[in-house]
């Protein structure tokens, strides 16, 4: 007997090559010609990477967070690798934003890819400063706010965690730009949706989510913690369950665009951050283990599309069926 | 000196054998590498087999051929997961981002250098005694270890110098009883020396930096940081100088021991 062979159906595209995929995405007026960009602090400014790949194919570059003099970082060691992840306590090492213009900002100058600048402060003045210094600056297409760095002392995390702080650094901020604006939340809450709501309301055009998981490791034969500061961030896939439940409870709480991160590895967890509320991902330790993982992300979330017959990503936000 | 863009060469593990107490040299094809590395500089490996261990491992190139395209690293194996590197098998496969880093140079001038490696760091030494040997310049070797058992490079150095290279062990097992900074020191205090290498325990490198200094030698020094990226972008392996914070794995891992605040 001749089996019947099934029709193929709209939702089996996966070998049609010229099924076309729209990937651009918009994040809170941030255009993005795919949904991928990258975790600030995991890719410097993208020069380290390009050697592997042109970092034009990112939806965007975030560089690592900037102050307004520069920041020498905690003590060694930085790291410690646990299990499925690492905790880092680097501590926002950077030269000031005047070198990020000098070097990294030229570097970037002409290439096809939108610059976001992560932007940190020990105080919502700073915040504000470093985003005057480069608001005349036309290589810079928006900023991330970072209020929830775990590895610094003063400012970081504190700013995020508390909500009458996050909406005076962030209001404070927005007065300072009508770029588009992405306030980087920390997951180190207990209800990370009023955080987001906060944020919302005080002009953020964006939020992205999650930053690292306060987390420490002990070295039992030395009796001593494996990282000088103590404790650290913990990120990787150890905290992509974490970050798919934050992004989804944020997802149902506001309506502006989130920018989803946590242990994206490949394309299947940026679709699973997509369908939990991300309008766009983040790849951030992935990027040590595999320095073309960008790129494996991007091809892999339009595979995924093909392969369902999904022909704009932008269906993908939210989409989960619970 | 061009800089040769990096690579993450896909690789064939041609040997991976034990030679010494915990220590073992696995043999690479690795072809691009294998063609621009240098001494000194290094491999992060990507080790698919540590389960839960996502991080790559660095190793610096201790020998290579280039035209057979093979890379070889040595390692030692500390708790389960580098015992499951020593579980890999002929055929395996591994991957490395390379090549990367400074390696050692030769200052312009020398005439007489020593080389000390304590513990596995007498493997990233062992082309720069072969480049010095190779330019004509007198190299004294001077390698430490726990015991005789773990003197892994031995008979590579003793093939390489026409005789055996100084040894110390804690033990008395072989050489000196003690550690590598006392034949270090008397070489240092016996003879004029305008280079000194040393890679191995941070003490020991600390030591045989102050040596140097004190004899007027210039001196480099290997060092090791734990690393995430290992391509200059994460900031987890800062080393303190005078300049500043500089990243282990791209501003070196060789510096001169005079930039080191230890």
């Amino acid at each position: 007997m001749a089996a019947e062979i099934p029709a193929p159906s709209s939702a089996d595209c996966g070998n049609a090559v010229d099924f076309f995929v729209n990937m651009k995405v918009d994040l809170g007026g941030l255009s993005m010609k795919n949904p991928v960009t990258v975790a600030s602090g995991t890719f410097a400014a993208g020069r380290e990477y390009n050697d592997f790949f042109s970092i034009d194919r990112l939806g965007a570059i975030t560089t690592k967070g900037v102050s307004l003099h520069g920041w020498e970082g905690n003590e060694s060691p930085r790291i410690a690798e646990t299990p499925s992840g690492m905790l880092n306590s680097i501590g926002l090492q950077n030269p000031g934003v005047e070198v990020l213009r000098a070097k990294d900002l030229a570097w970037l100058e002409g290439r096809d890819v939108p610059v976001i600048v992560n932007v940190s402060g020990h105080s919502a003045d700073e915040y504000v400063q470093v985003i005057e210094a480069l608001e005349e600056d036309s290589r810079v297409d928006a900023y991330e706010i970072n209020i929830s760095c775990p590895n610094v002392d003063e400012g970081g995390m504190t700013f995020g965690t508390h909500i009458p702080s996050v909406e005076s650094v962030v209001a404070c901020c927005r007065a300072a730009t009508k770029r588009p604006m992405i306030v980087k939340l920390s997951p180190n809450v207990t209800d990370i949706a009023e955080i987001a709501r906060a944020a919302e309301s005080s002009g953020a055009d964006a939020v992205s989510l999650i930053n690292t998981v306060l987390g420490m490791a002990i070295n039992a034969r030395t009796r001593r913690p494996e990282l000088a500061r103590v404790v650290g961030g913990l990120s990787g896939p150890a905290v992509k369950p974490i970050a798919l439940r934050m992004v989804w409870e944020v997802h149902r709480a506001v309506c502006i665009p989130i920018l989803g991160m946590g242990g994206i590895m490949d394309g299947q967890d940026a679709i699973e951050f997509m369908l939990a509320g991300a309008t766009a991902v983040a790849v951030g330790t992935a990027n040590f283990v595999n320095p073309t993982a960008c790129v494996d992300v991007i091809e892999g979330i339009e595979y995924y599309c093909r392969q369902q017959g999904v022909s704009d990503v932008k269906d993908l936000i939210g989409g989960l069926q619970c | 000196m061009a800089i040769v863009p990096l690579i993450n060469e896909q690789e064939r593990i041609l040997k991976n054998e034990c030679v010494g107490e915990n220590l073992y040299i696995m043999r690479l094809s690795s072809p691009i590498i294998a063609a621009s590395i240098t001494a000194g500089q290094f491999i992060h490996m990507r080790i698919s087999c540590m389960e839960g261990h996502i991080l790559r491992r660095p190793f610096s190139v201790y020998d290579l051929s280039s035209p057979c395209g093979t890379v070889d690293i040595m390692y030692q194996t500390v708790g389960c997961n580098s015992s499951r590197m020593a579980e890999l098998e002929i055929g395996d496969h591994v991957e490395s981002i390379g090549p990367i880093g400074n390696g050692w140079y030769i200052p312009s001038g020398c005439s007489r250098a020593l080389l000390v490696g304590g513990g596995v760091g007498a493997a990233p030494l062992f082309m720069h005694a072969r480049n010095l040997l190779e330019a004509g310049i007198e190299t004294d070797v001077v390698l430490g270890a726990r015991t005789a058992g773990a003197l892994a490079a031995f008979d590579r150095y003793a093939a390489l110098l026409g005789h055996d290279p100084l040894v110390a062990t804690d033990d008395g097992s072989l050489g000196h009883h003690g550690f590598c900074t006392d034949p270090a020191g008397k070489l240092l205090g016996s003879h004029v020396y305008d280079h000194v290498a040393c890679c191995g325990p941070e003490p020991l490198m600390r030591i045989i930096a102050g040596m140097a200094h004190e004899a007027h030698a210039e001196c480099q020094v290997s060092l090791e940081r734990r690393m995430a990226c290992g391509v200059g972008a994460c900031l987890s392996c800062v080393v303190d100088t005078p300049m500043g914070k500089r990243r282990a794995c791209v501003d070196g891992p060789v510096f001169d021991a005079e930039e080191v605040i230890w």
